[in-house]
């Protein structure tokens, strides 16, 4: 039986150093949600908080609506894989995977039947005499994760389990994570420092940032609409233009005569508390692709710009343009299609400011 | 890079001739029917028996404190085991303070000569806990602690060379109690350094004299000492079989370690 997990103001600290500091969130039953953020930010305590690993200092921790903290690890009926390849090396993989239903003295017919679904369902059955130092990395982790839901667990927990994978390898085992936790419907909580990874794979991404959440919300949202300045630097790249505010709708670039449209532009933690005022300097932080090259002639052309740099990505292409009369740099990124220039052009931008953030002072 | 290896080999050839030429002599001493002052190399094949060596191992003495020992090593390698394999795994897990304590106490019988801790151990047990003076086994912890600074390493080393913290956490996520984690998980991943801890108490007791004699347990090596006024070419023959039987057994644990570890 699964069940909804909740962390309800839950606090931990390490000696002086706030890991968690009131952590509150849900993960719905089936759901997968992804901790993200930079080392340290606290995702991972909140995984071993959650596993019973770490006691928290105040809060609660429930899944189904019952509180787990007086239960020991071994009691919570909670799966995991960590990033460190964590299968036991003297066993092989079929007993990796009995290890837990041999914990709970489950008959010998049943091990056997469940552990030839496991390998058939992670696509490694003819692997089953293996020792783990026999199969490769990607192959470990798989292992791993059969072997967590082997128990049957209530919530799956992922502790980066992709990290120590090469990238081929890491996209290949990140979409069979996904396919085999929408087959388990088991509510999954996924930390990673991987922004790609965390928009590929989620459902929810939940990005955090010195112990405390950011921003919680589902993963286009996230990248569209951050609604910090954090998570806008942290999820994606990001355009950081020094802009002068003149009026609740328009502002100029710093030094620069043209005018920027900002009414839709969200104002983050800054220009919410008061941040951007008019008069004032302020920071448009910006998606490269939301940076378009435009006709010279096109209303909406905000900057003429001379191309400095461009980076070919295939599908793709980013281009590093320089506006005119200033040292401003500027990453856009279209469509290869849409890119059809030389470094030493001159090319138009336009800023489209719906999805962009707005937040108090001159850059960083 | 010739002339290095020559001076590797000379180096060998020293260590081996300094090793070999006592054995050697202890053999022809210990198996050889002739008298001492008439060996040379000129009789170096001639009249080996080990008549000597069998009517010493008839004696009842010698069953008897070979016996002792063999029990007390048996017992020694047991307490270690079970005293430093879960302490030293839960000081990884925990405490780097804790390791380096445990470090450093195990370094303790190198300076702490053995007849201290004879006189420290009977002042604190005599009145208290008089059995431990009493009862050989009563050795058994003082063994235990001489041997340490060997057994210590050894479990240290298998420790070290695990990702022990992702292990446990992965046993105890499986639902597994912290007993069936150390039985199952942490024994059999760090058994070549068990084994290799297990083989050097159990040389270490079979070896040991001064604690043995400051407490009048017949032990084998006081046996021996004691022997070697009635039948020295016996106790000679025995002292070169326990010393051959030691070299079998350290070799025996180091190739155990290389077979577990490929």
């Amino acid at each position: 039986m699964t069940g909804k997990v909740e962390f309800s103001k839950v606090s931990k600290s390490f000696g002086t150093v706030k890991a968690l500091v009131d952590f509150d969130l849900s993960i719905e039953e089936g759901e997968l949600v992804t901790l993200l953020g930079p080392s340290g930010c606290g995702k991972s305590t909140a995984l071993r908080v959650a596993a019973g690993f770490e006691p928290p200092d105040s809060g609660d921790v429930s899944i189904g609506g019952v509180s787990i903290l007086a239960q020991s690890a071994n009691k919570r009926g909670i799966g995991m894989v960590f990033q460190n390849y964590s299968l036991f090396p003297h066993l092989t993989v079929t007993q990796n995977l009995e290890f837990g239903m041999r914990v709970r003295n489950i008959a010998r017919e049943k091990r056997t039947a469940r552990v030839g679904e496991l390998l058939e369902l992670v696509r490694l059955s003819g692997l089953s005499d293996r020792y783990p130092h026999q199969i490769s990395g990607g192959q470990q982790q798989r292992v791993a994760l059969a072997r967590a839901l082997a128990v049957e667990p209530r919530v799956l927990l992922l502790d980066e389990p992709l990290s120590a994978l090469d990238a081929t390898v890491r996209i290949e085992v990140r979409e069979e994570i996904r396919r085999i936790q929408r087959a388990s419907g088991i509510a999954t909580i996924f930390v990673t420092h991987d922004q790609e990874e965390a928009l590929a794979i989620s459902d929810r991404i939940c990005v955090m940032s010195n112990g405390k959440i950011e921003q919680v919300g589902a993963p286009d949202v996230v990248y569209r609409s951050p609604s910090t300045e954090f998570v806008a630097r942290f999820v994606g790249k990001v355009n950081d233009i020094e802009v002068e505010v003149l009026s609740s709708t328009k502002a100029r670039l710093r030094g620069h005569k043209h005018e920027i449209e900002i009414a839709s532009a969200g104002t983050g933690g800054g220009a919410a508390g008061g941040g951007a005022v008019v008069g004032g300097v302020a920071r448009l932080l910006i998606r490269p692709e939301d940076v378009q090259i435009v006709r010279t002639d096109s209303a909406r052309a905000n900057a003429r710009c001379t191309v400095k740099t461009i980076h070919f990505g295939g599908a793709t292409t980013t281009a590093d343009v320089e506006i005119d009369g200033t040292t401003h740099l500027v990453r856009i990124a279209d469509s290869t299609r849409n890119m059809q220039f030389r470094v030493g052009d001159a090319v138009h931008i336009a800023f489209d400011t719906e999805r962009a953030l707005l937040t108090r002072g001159g850059a960083a | 890079m010739r002339r290095g290896r020559v001076g590797a080999w000379l180096v060998l050839f020293i260590v081996f001739v300094y090793y070999l030429v006592p054995m050697i002599s202890m053999a022809r001493f210990a198996f050889q029917r002739i008298l001492v002052f008439r060996l040379s190399f000129g009789n170096l094949f001639d009249k080996w028996t080990i008549d000597s060596l069998i009517e010493f191992l008839k004696e009842p003495e010698f069953r008897s404190s070979a016996s002792l020992s063999i029990q007390l090593a048996v017992a020694t390698a047991a307490l270690t085991l079970a005293l430093l394999v879960p302490t030293m795994a839960v000081a990884h897990l925990r405490s780097k303070r804790m390791r380096r304590i445990i470090e450093l106490s195990s370094t303790l019988p190198f300076v702490v000569p053995a007849i201290a801790l004879v006189v420290g151990f009977a002042g604190a047990f005599r009145e208290t806990l008089p059995i431990l003076i009493r009862s050989p086994f009563g050795l058994v912890p003082l063994y235990v602690i001489t041997a340490l600074p060997f057994t210590h390493r050894a479990i240290e080393n298998g420790l070290a060379a695990l990702d022990l913290r992702t292990l446990v956490d992965a046993s105890q996520s499986l639902g597994a109690t912290w007993y069936r984690t150390v039985m199952f998980v942490i024994v059999p991943n760090i058994r070549a350094s068990i084994a290799t801890a297990a083989f050097l108490a159990f040389t270490v007791v079979m070896g040991e004299f001064t604690i043995a004699s400051l407490l009048l347990k017949n032990t084998l090596p006081l046996y021996l000492s004691y022997a070697q006024g009635q039948n020295p070419q016996g106790a000679f023959g025995v002292g070169l079989v326990l010393i051959l039987f030691t070299t079998i057994f350290v070799a025996s644990s180091n190739r155990l370690g290389k077979v577990v570890r490929t």
